[in-house]
């Protein structure tokens, strides 16, 4: 087990990475040092399609993982995030594509011969094994080691899940937590090239999944393994990755770390999957107003930044979408872009998001705790425009 | 005491449950009480005026209808566990294949299968008669195992293929991924968790070689390999008319009876141990 805090570095940045680089660098973000001549896990066009080809699962998705990263694939349901795993797990056959470990083409190879370890969504311990055994099954299925070190790897791995006391017993006796445990033993002893989690954490209760994240990626850290982790919940995505692979009708929508998608999403779909509550999008057009271009809705006129002025100087009188984070909608005492009618202050702890409404549309922005007092029916809403994206109507961005 | 306190509809219902149980109860028990009791009565008490408690009990007819199932019993056991080993050998991989493989004609296969349960066996006789002959497995205890393949194959392969149906599938894909193949994963993780069906349709395969009586009288002649239940038949008189000995008869069912039931509570364990997986 190697620890590696030592090796770890700071993420590349490229020149298109957004002003909020100086919050990035606070977080801890691994990419093993080992992997400067490439990637470790590669995909590359990864086509996969169910019922002859009349359900297309996933189609063109194409991802690299270095070694010692941690990502996350998130979308909505059916969106091919799971069909994606299970194809670079071996258990389904691609249709077109390749996925290379450490430049090994291992498309065609058996789940067994890959040396990639996954833990299901429905944990899928063997039943009718001890702890013990289900931990070790790998090891004696797939390897020549002895017996004192396979034992002496199920112990190590027990201790560091807290499962030394439970490996005689069968995993009925435990709890869900402690039976997801169990299969991510199962993974670990193998010392794979890579985990693959499917949604692992779904079948728990909300405070034991918040516990099962961080051991996961104080795990993850530790062994410094590439991990590939499937979820349908964009918080866990933001909590737990190195790098989000954003995922929507069986294609990647975006690819970046958490805070590129959630400042800069390349499309509408991603801008409002992610987030909560989720982002405001309007729907407005582009006027000609006496102070310069403006964007102008059924309540409000918003004039556009010096960038924005740029893309659509020559679209004045289209219709473009707006969208703006709700905590970038300011309450403020008097002037402000417009006017809302407040409909409901929802507490969020910290924070309340507040639900508002104007001229038909509903609107979302979030204030400090308590800030905005019980029984206000109407506020006034300033808008930090330097925050917002244009997108098309169909959803590409714009700006 | 007034009406009100008197649950009427409520001591009705109880009283009637508890009146068809008891009933059902003794329709099964007084007959099982006179077989047991006859078995150990001479002659002349079993043809006199009915009675429970033998006058003179002996033990004539047991040890007399043993002595006359004795190698009769042996061959029974044998084409018993024989239907019961060859049924699982087939049924298990086409149970498997039903449940969790696709192929041509799966659909159609399976309704003939089901199919082939409603057909009237009396009809194959002829036909197996024939075939068994010109085969040489007329007369033989693997011609009789090979004959109940036609009545426990469909039964089985029905209950095998919904149990293996339930079993999730992860748990077979986790054993992919950690190590086996298809075939491994099968044996180490599928069959030891369809253990409860496997010992249930075992248990019935057994069952119908050990208690047929149709191809077991047709299959066979008084110099091959007759099981206990023809035998059985013989003691009646063959439907000659003659005097039965019932006394014989009743220890001769009771024989014939045991090994089944000791078996089954045998894999009546077996399956609450294996339930509690």
């Amino acid at each position: 087990m190697s620890r590696n805090t030592t090796t770890r570095r700071e993420t590349d940045r490229t020149a298109t990475d957004p002003p909020e680089e100086s919050m990035n660098a606070t977080t801890d973000q691994t990419h093993g040092e080992t992997n400067s001549d490439g990637d470790h896990i590669q995909i590359d066009g990864l086509r996969k399609t169910f019922d002859d080809g009349a359900i297309v699962a996933c189609d063109d998705v194409n991802i690299a993982i270095d070694e010692g990263e941690f990502v996350i694939l998130v979308g909505p349901s059916g969106c091919g995030k799971t069909t994606t795993l299970r194809c670079i797990a071996g258990l389904e056959e691609p249709d077109q594509g390749q996925i290379l470990v450490d430049g090994e083409d291992i498309t065609g190879l058996k789940s067994k011969d890959r040396n990639l370890a996954f833990v299901f969504q429905s944990i899928a311990l063997f039943p009718h094994m001890s702890v013990r055994k289900n931990i070790r099954f790998g090891l004696d299925m797939n390897t020549d080691l002895g017996s004192d070190e396979k034992n002496r790897r199920v112990e190590d791995v027990a201790e560091t899940l807290g499962l030394a006391e439970m490996l005689d017993r069968k995993p009925s006796a435990l709890s869900g937590g402690q039976q997801q445990r169990v299969s991510l033993g199962r993974a670990m002893v193998m010392e794979p090239k890579a985990f693959l989690l499917d949604e692992p954490f779904s079948a728990l209760d909300a405070n034991l999944r918040d516990e099962m994240r961080v051991e996961v990626k104080k795990i993850q850290r530790d062994l410094n393994t590439a991990m590939v982790f499937v979820t349908h919940d964009q918080e866990e995505a933001m909590t737990l990755g190195d790098k989000i692979v954003v995922m929507n009708d069986g294609h990647v929508q975006q690819i970046g770390t958490p805070y590129e998608i959630y400042n800069d999403p390349r499309n509408r779909f991603v801008a409002d999957f992610i987030g909560s509550p989720s982002p405001n999008l309007l729907e407005c057009t582009v006027e000609r107003t006496e102070d310069g271009l403006a964007f102008v809705s059924a309540f409000c006129s918003i004039p556009a930044t010096d960038e924005q002025v740029g893309h659509v100087e020559d679209r004045v009188g289209e219709t473009v979408v707006y969208g703006i984070r709700p905590e970038y909608l300011d309450i403020v005492p008097d002037g402000g872009a417009f006017v809302a009618d407040l409909d409901v202050v929802e507490p969020l702890g910290d924070r309340d998001a507040i639900h508002l409404s104007a001229g038909g549309t509903s609107l979302s922005a979030v204030a400090p705790q308590g800030e905005v007092a019980r029984g206000t029916d109407r506020v006034r809403i300033d808008i930090q425009t330097e925050e917002s994206w244009l997108f098309e109507r169909d959803g590409t961005r714009l700006v | 005491m007034s009406l009100a306190d008197y649950d009427a509809v409520g001591v009705t219902l109880k009283a009637s449950t508890y009146g068809v149980v008891w009933f059902l109860v003794l329709l099964n028990l007084v007959p099982l009480l006179f077989i047991l009791s006859v078995s150990f009565m001479p002659p002349t008490e079993f043809f006199g005026a009915p009675h429970i408690v033998p006058y003179e009990p002996t033990l004539e007819a047991w040890t007399s209808g043993f002595a006359e199932l004795k190698d009769n019993l042996v061959n029974s056991f044998l084409i018993g566990t024989g239907t019961a080993l060859l049924a699982l050998a087939i049924t298990i991989p086409g149970a498997y294949a039903f449940a969790r493989k696709e192929f041509y004609g799966k659909k159609l296969g399976f309704y003939a299968i089901i199919l082939a349960m409603m057909f009237p066996y009396i009809l194959l006789v002829i036909p197996i008669m024939g075939l068994w002959n010109d085969l040489g497995l007329y007369n033989t205890i693997p011609g009789m195992i090979l004959a109940y393949q036609v009545f426990v194959a469909p039964f089985a392969i029905w209950i095998l293929r919904d149990f293996f149906e339930t079993l999730p599938k992860d748990i077979e894909e986790a054993a992919q991924v950690y190590g086996c193949t298809q075939f491994s994963a099968f044996v180490r993780v599928i069959l030891p968790l369809a253990a409860p069906g496997i010992v249930a349709v075992g248990f019935l395969a057994f069952l119908t070689g050990w208690n047929d009586f149709l191809f077991a009288n047709l299959l066979t002649t008084g110099t091959g390999p007759v099981p206990a239940v023809p035998v059985l038949y013989g003691t009646i008189g063959g439907g000659s008319g003659e005097r039965v000995y019932w006394g014989k008869l009743m220890a001769e069912t009771l024989i014939i009876g045991t090994p089944p039931t000791v078996l089954y509570l045998v894999a009546r364990n077996y399956l609450e141990n294996a339930f509690t997986v």
